[in-house]
């Protein structure tokens, strides 16, 4: 009963005219930045959280906001994979390969339809689980001490660095980087300027949102420029109805990739891309010669596009409860939440239930929204793909101005964010994964002041970080952990051996 | 090849980011691990991974033709210079200056480019600064 009626509050805070808007903003922001290839779901959310301090939003509409347009964007990413062959998102790549043989067979409408539908049900699923599990996980971690967010972190940096890319080691040095500026800054304990090269503007620390906009946005503008992207395109999208009979013989694979997709999003750096993918391989398998994947079957598109709904519903859960974001997405909404003055973690669904139940009823209220908003509008979110390059990649560009600008109100932030834009294009073509550096730079200064308490309660010893189960259960976990690339490989394999056989 | 070069690269900003560590200068009022431990543990994470990849370096990226290199200089360049002149010039002709800039190197026509860039930069200007009331520079030049 306690579920329903902080449920009940939440809606109350999701149902406010302010956060209702919010929430249809989101998520049309979010299917826009889903649709348009080239702007993902990362650059989008960090291009908005300048404007949400700047018009001094509460928290819970803050992330209300944000989240709209992380799952919104999960729903756009599958339209120009259906339609054109081109993924909006990396987590609508496997989606194309049923999705645009039924649009090259005249049924892109069917497509289309079960992918929204897919989406709202598997989305829908996963904010039920997040109601369930979260509050249980955040009761269980709310005894963790030092030692334990320590363990906790390691553990989430070695599952993002394992899954991250395809080399285990280029992740490592990413999510090293990424820990490396965050010790930029004057030391909060001892006071002392670390890392600063007597730049005052560096005191306070390289900001989380000059970092990302930098790393993620001008660096995909600069992909953009040396790929020379094709013009404008059109597409056609004809009627969006999917039969009673489609309908059906799809439920069970929507149902099985949800929860799979839920599970997957729930581990710290197997993200959205990962869920669609394992469900693909899975339900291919599942269903042998029952089904004809690749050859444009409607199940090879429910299974991708419910598992990377439910995935994004699933990342809320560490995020909100341990305060350990598993993508870079959910890292810069912690980013966000701790600049206004919330810190997630398992507190925080006492101290601040209005943010956490406020999010969860919203993304109730979002799912439907996006239902309604694709179904009949789809054709006019095709109809932006006719803008063109020349104006849309440097628009964007411009907005990554406004963002970084409104950081701080210094010329500085946008010299550093230049920097970070040649870093990330050059990680970009040498594949070093970027959410790494997100990551350990939004979380570097917890990681340290934890292990810093940790050595002053057991006054230096070392011993202190594996006293207790939990602790050691999470370092045994992260040793773990970096065997699952090789988990990955195997899927992969398998994956594209299917593809051949085809 | 370029992997080793990079591995070398990053090991050495590894080694020069531990020795900075060990120069800080910690007084007496600190905890009882201080500020320098921290930092070595990530000299020696990126450090032995650098390693790793000079021993075992992934295939040579596919790079762009050698005419993308001046482009993207160019492209860095004016970022730069935007930092340097956002605030004396202001935010529009500056923005606009950009995206015409861009639009050219996309393709657009000359004036193409000029319009859209200054069409779009007014219309955000204004609504963030009169809409959101976020405060972009109007230029020290223009009064």
């Amino acid at each position: 009963m306690d579920i329903l009626q902080a449920l009940l509050n939440g809606f109350g805070v999701a149902l406010e005219p302010l956060n209702l808007l919010l929430v249809v903003l989101g998520c049309l922001v979010g299917t826009l930045i889903g649709v348009l290839p080239g702007i993902g779901p990362i650059s989008g959310v960090a291009l908005l959280v300048p404007l949400t301090f700047a018009l001094k939003m509460p928290p819970e509409s803050a992330l209300i906001l944000l989240a709209g347009i992380y799952y919104g964007a999960m729903y756009g990413g599958s339209t120009t994979s259906i339609l054109l062959n081109i993924p909006g998102e990396t987590s609508s790549v496997v989606t194309a390969i049923d999705g645009n043989k039924l649009a090259k067979q005249g049924k892109a409408g069917p497509a289309l339809a079960m992918a929204a539908w897919g989406s709202f049900i598997a989305g829908t699923l996963s904010v039920v689980g997040l109601m369930t599990l979260g509050p249980l996980l955040a009761q269980w971690a709310i005894r963790f001490g030092p030692a334990e967010y320590f363990a906790l972190m390691v553990f989430g940096f070695s599952t993002l660095s394992a899954l991250a890319g395809k080399n285990l080691f280029k992740a490592l040095i990413a999510t090293g980087f990424g820990l490396m500026l965050a010790t930029v800054g004057q030391d909060p304990q001892s006071g002392i300027s670390r890392y600063t090269f007597g730049f005052l503007q560096l005191e306070d620390g390289m900001d989380f949102l000059v970092v990302a906009i930098g790393l993620f946005a001008v660096s995909e503008v600069l992909m953009l420029l040396e790929e020379k992207t094709p013009g404008a395109v059109r597409a056609q999208v004809g009627r969006i109805y999917l039969s009673f009979k489609d309908f059906m013989g799809s439920l069970f694979t929507i149902l099985r990739s949800s929860v799979l997709g839920f599970l997957i999003g729930v581990l710290p750096g197997a993200g959205a891309s990962i869920a669609s993918f394992v469900a693909y391989t899975t339900e291919k398998r599942l269903l042998g010669d029952k089904a004809r994947f690749g050859e444009g079957d409607l199940r090879g598109v429910a299974a991708p596009e419910s598992a990377n709904n439910a995935a994004a519903g699933g990342a809320m859960i560490p995020l909100l409860t341990l305060g350990l974001p598993g993508s870079g997405t959910t890292a810069i909404m912690l980013g966000a939440l701790v600049s206004l003055g919330v810190t997630p973690g398992p507190q925080m669904f006492q101290q601040h239930p209005e943010v956490v139940w406020g999010l969860i009823a919203s993304m109730y209220v979002g799912n439907a929204v996006l239902l309604l908003l694709n179904l009949p509008l789809v054709g006019l979110f095709v109809r932006l793909l006719a803008v063109p390059a020349w104006f849309l990649i440097p628009a964007v560009l411009a907005i990554s101005f406004i963002g970084v600008y409104a950081v701080n109100n210094n010329p500085f932030d946008l010299l550093l964010m230049a920097v970070f834009g040649l870093v990330g294009y050059l990680m970009r073509k040498l594949e070093f994964p970027l959410a790494p550096v997100l990551l350990g730079l939004v979380l570097g200064y917890l990681m340290e002041i934890n292990l810093r308490r940790a050595m002053t309660i057991s006054n230096g010893d070392v011993g202190y970080l594996f006293s207790s189960p939990i602790a050691v259960g999470l370092w045994v976990l992260a040793g773990l952990s970096l065997l699952a690339p090789v988990l990955v490989a195997r899927f992969r394999k398998q994956g594209l051996g299917g593809d051949e056989e085809l | 090849m370029t992997d080793r070069i990079v591995g070398i690269l990053i090991l050495l900003l590894a080694l020069g980011y531990g020795l900075e560590a060990s120069r800080m200068q910690v007084g007496f009022l600190s905890d009882p691990l201080g500020p320098r431990p921290f930092p070595y543990i990530i000299a020696t994470l990126v450090g032995l991974s650098a390693l790793w990849l000079i021993f075992k370096p992934d295939p040579n990226p596919t790079w762009p033709a050698p005419r993308f290199w001046p482009v993207l200089g160019l492209v860095l360049l004016s970022l730069v210079a935007y930092a340097y002149l956002v605030v004396p010039l202001g935010f529009i002709l500056t923005t606009t200056l950009e995206m015409t800039l861009l639009s050219l190197l996309f393709g657009a026509r000359w004036w193409q480019g000029l319009l859209g860039a200054l069409a779009f930069t007014l219309a955000v200007y204004f609504l963030f600064t009169e809409g959101l009331g976020v405060t972009l520079p109007a230029g020290r030049i223009f009064g």
